[in-house]
């Protein structure tokens, strides 16, 4: 294992690799710094540029780019008051008063060492409990694996915004984008209309660009006077403000449980998949606002405010690579890329990803713990860098984005036709966007939709009995919390209205506790039992209360695109 | 067309869709070997789709309000669209003159003819315009062509490869 990881060290710190890594940080502040401009946005660009790069140099710089779009959110939030990103929403609420209030320098510390710390810490947990899940992740069969990219579509669809059937609908339009062209188990060619070029199906890139990044852009400039003015207004903010760091470093300290507890609601949030720090970072600040002695305070300017959702969106992303890294499933946009980028490179996301990579596998834990650096090291410069970009009108940059999404989706393959099949998605996406149906569902639909052809085929060829989808304890588990999952967004709505939703997470628990039964050993069967006993004892404290609901939490929980 | 009007015409065109998919599913080749024949996932996904679209249809029926899309895809006639448009048919010209003018040129000619013609109308813009198209997309030709290795499309009339 040692030699595994001194070779990862000097793959990742080797001054080709370092350099990247800084130009992807750079750029990912800079990203998600701007709004309309979305860190899977960032990645998604970041992508060609890697073919020509070695796995450890493109996954590294993509990391890079993930982990400063993350913190590069919080300058525009802070300094201007809109969130660069959707991850940095709540960051807004505390910080900009506090900028406005005279102290912008101490805000700006309190994000980014936040953002370090919740890194850290989400970091340390990668590395501690990817490889144990991935040692789980070795017990999937391939019905086990089909009820996984079951449940990972349905809850991407049901988090995916107000309309659960919309969010359905993308995700089986992903799917069934993904079985154009040749199929992989039986080598025959599946709606070709007669077209030579369709036998090769649909490339994940052009897809997700035309999806994505083109859509993307024609809805930034849809509006003709916005598109012509500058990014953002800036005219208020002092270029020359100076990052508090001590300061910001003792509060962060003195306040370390909201910290941690935001911290592992990131990482909670980011193992899900389809959930992200659009997510996570409202979680975080509610629960900090719960837990304080002063709620009445949160919303004027308090550090805690800045801590939670700071900490917890960037712990997202040592969460999502857990999920990534341990069971080959994305668990947002960012590492569906990812996964393309290991494909392209010839890497076959699964549960032996760890073990049959090591060296790729500690290259990626070793680079996210460096990126944090490398964020915190950027932040002041690309601070000034940002002030001159948002001075770009929007036209300026979507016109030379979108050229360049041409040359970069070329690169992939060196044929015209994905240049054709960026253009035909992009046209798609531009649509979706304005019937309102989410993306995510449809990328994600896209990039399993093989994994889960295959697992299907698999488990038929072994035994047609269709049972074992419910008899084999993984499998039922991950069909239980698929159709729990399903009835989220109605719990979510009528959450403190209705009495029904009282049951709900009782429900859920009694209901994963049945697989946890069937499960080998002692350990799992005993979280059975533990599961029961919460269930029963949420149960009880409802019925005490004569199944009075009392409304809870002040923001939805909906997935945007990070 | 109100909002329920739009639901209920996306499912309908959505049932349209599987329907001719489903249709052309049969047409997809049998074989005599594999446990599963390449129609079947296909088939599945697309009854599957079909359930949503007949949920979709009744949602947009029964609940109208229910069933409101994004404020972003809010009518507002078609000029709201215009840059999208725009943007469109650039990117379709350039698509379709790749083989002549190469990426090079075309990457230029697109990035101008979208910079003036979404930017400000104004002869004073034109010469800036034409800077930020030929330094940007020489930069990025530049990077993929010497610095990645890729051949990127030269064209009939400049043959640089």
């Amino acid at each position: 294992m040692l030699d595994h990881i001194l070779y990862a060290f000097s793959d990742v710190f080797a001054v080709w690799n370092l350099a990247l890594m800084t130009i992807g940080v750079t750029a990912g502040l800079i990203a998600g710094a701007i709004p309309g401009f979305t860190i899977a946005m960032a990645i998604v660009l970041t992508l060609p540029f890697t073919f020509g790069l070695s796995p450890v140099e493109g996954l590294a710089t993509m990391i890079g780019v993930f982990v400063g779009g993350l913190s590069g959110g919080l300058m525009s939030g802070m300094l201007t008051g809109i969130p660069g990103t959707p991850s940095s929403i709540a960051t807004t609420f505390d910080g900009f008063p506090l900028a406005r209030g005279g102290k912008p320098g101490f805000a700006l510390g309190l994000g980014v060492w936040s953002s370090f710390f919740g890194g850290l810490i989400s970091a340390v947990l990668l590395v501690t409990l990817a490889p144990s899940l991935a040692v789980i992740g070795l017990e999937f069969g391939p019905w086990d694996y089909f009820s996984l990219v079951l449940f990972a579509l349905t809850i991407t669809a049901s988090l995916s915004g107000e309309n659960l059937m919309k969010g359905m609908i993308a995700g089986a339009l992903g799917l069934f984008i993904g079985t154009v062209g040749e199929d992989e188990v039986n080598g025959v060619a599946r709606f070709t209309f007669g077209f030579d070029d369709l036998e090769s199906g649909f490339s994940f890139l052009p897809v997700l660009i035309g999806l994505f990044a083109f859509s993307q852009l024609l809805s930034d400039i849809q509006d003709r006077v916005k598109a012509r003015e500058p990014l953002m207004d800036v005219s208020g903010t002092d270029g020359r403000v100076r990052v508090e760091h001590l300061a910001a470093i003792r509060t962060i300290l003195s306040r370390w449980t909201n910290l941690v507890r935001s911290s592992l609601i990131g990482v909670f949030t980011g193992v899900l998949p389809a959930a992200g720090g659009s997510i996570s970072n409202i979680l975080a600040y509610d629960q900090a606002k719960k837990a304080s002695k002063t709620p009445e305070k949160f919303g004027t300017g308090i550090p805690d405010g800045i801590i939670a959702p700071e900490s917890s969106n960037n712990a997202t992303a040592g969460g999502a690579l857990i999920t990534m890294m341990a069971l080959g499933i994305p668990g947002d946009i960012v590492t569906a890329v990812m996964l393309g980028a290991l494909l392209i490179h010839n890497v076959q996301p699964s549960p032996t990803f760890i073990s049959d990579n090591p060296d790729l596998a500690y290259a990626i834990f070793i680079a996210f713990f460096l990126a944090h650096f490398i964020m915190i090291a950027m932040q002041s410069v690309t601070l000034k860098l940002f002030l001159l970009v948002t001075r770009i009108p929007m036209y300026v940059l979507a016109s030379v984005i979108l050229a360049y999404c041409a040359i970069g989706v070329f690169a992939l393959n060196n044929i015209v036709y994905d240049i054709w099949v960026l253009f035909f998605f992009g046209v798609a996406g531009y649509i979706l966007r304005l019937l309102g149906f989410p993306l995510a569902p449809i990328i994600l639909g896209v990039v399993l939709g093989h994994v889960a052809e295959l697992n299907l085929s698999r488990a038929l060829s072994i035994d047609n009995d269709l049972m074992l989808f419910l008899s084999r304890p993984w499998s039922l588990f991950f069909l239980v919390v698929a159709a729990f999952s399903i009835a989220f967004p109605w719990y979510q709505k009528l959450r403190g209205t209705q009495s029904w939703t009282l049951a709900y997470v009782p429900a859920l628990l009694a209901a994963v506790a049945v697989p946890m039964f069937m499960m080998e050993g002692i350990a799992r069967p005993i979280i059975g039992v533990a599961l029961l006993a919460v269930s029963a004892y949420l149960l009880w404290r409802s019925a005490k209360a004569g199944w009075k609901v009392a409304p809870e939490g002040d923001h939805e929980v909906h997935l945007e695109e990070t | 067309m109100g909002r329920l009007n739009r639901d209920t015409l996306i499912a309908l065109v959505l049932l349209v869709f599987c329907g001719v998919m489903f249709s052309a599913s049969f047409e997809i080749e049998v074989t005599n070997y594999g446990t599963m024949q390449s129609s079947v996932w296909p088939q599945v996904v697309l009854v599957v789709l079909t359930v949503f679209s007949l949920g979709l249809l009744g949602q947009s029926i029964v609940k109208p309000r229910a069933v409101e899309a994004s404020a972003e895809a809010a009518p507002a006639g078609l000029g709201r669209f215009r840059n999208a448009l725009i943007v469109y048919v650039l990117f379709f010209l350039f698509l379709l003159t790749l083989d002549l003018l190469g990426m090079l040129l075309g990457g230029v000619g697109f990035v101008f003819l979208a910079l003036t013609l979404l930017g400000e109308p104004s002869l004073k813009r034109v010469p800036l315009h034409l800077l930020i198209a030929v330094a940007m997309v020489g930069i990025m030709w530049s990077i993929f062509t010497f610095g990645l290795g890729v051949l990127l499309p030269d064209g009939e009339l400049l043959q640089l490869n």
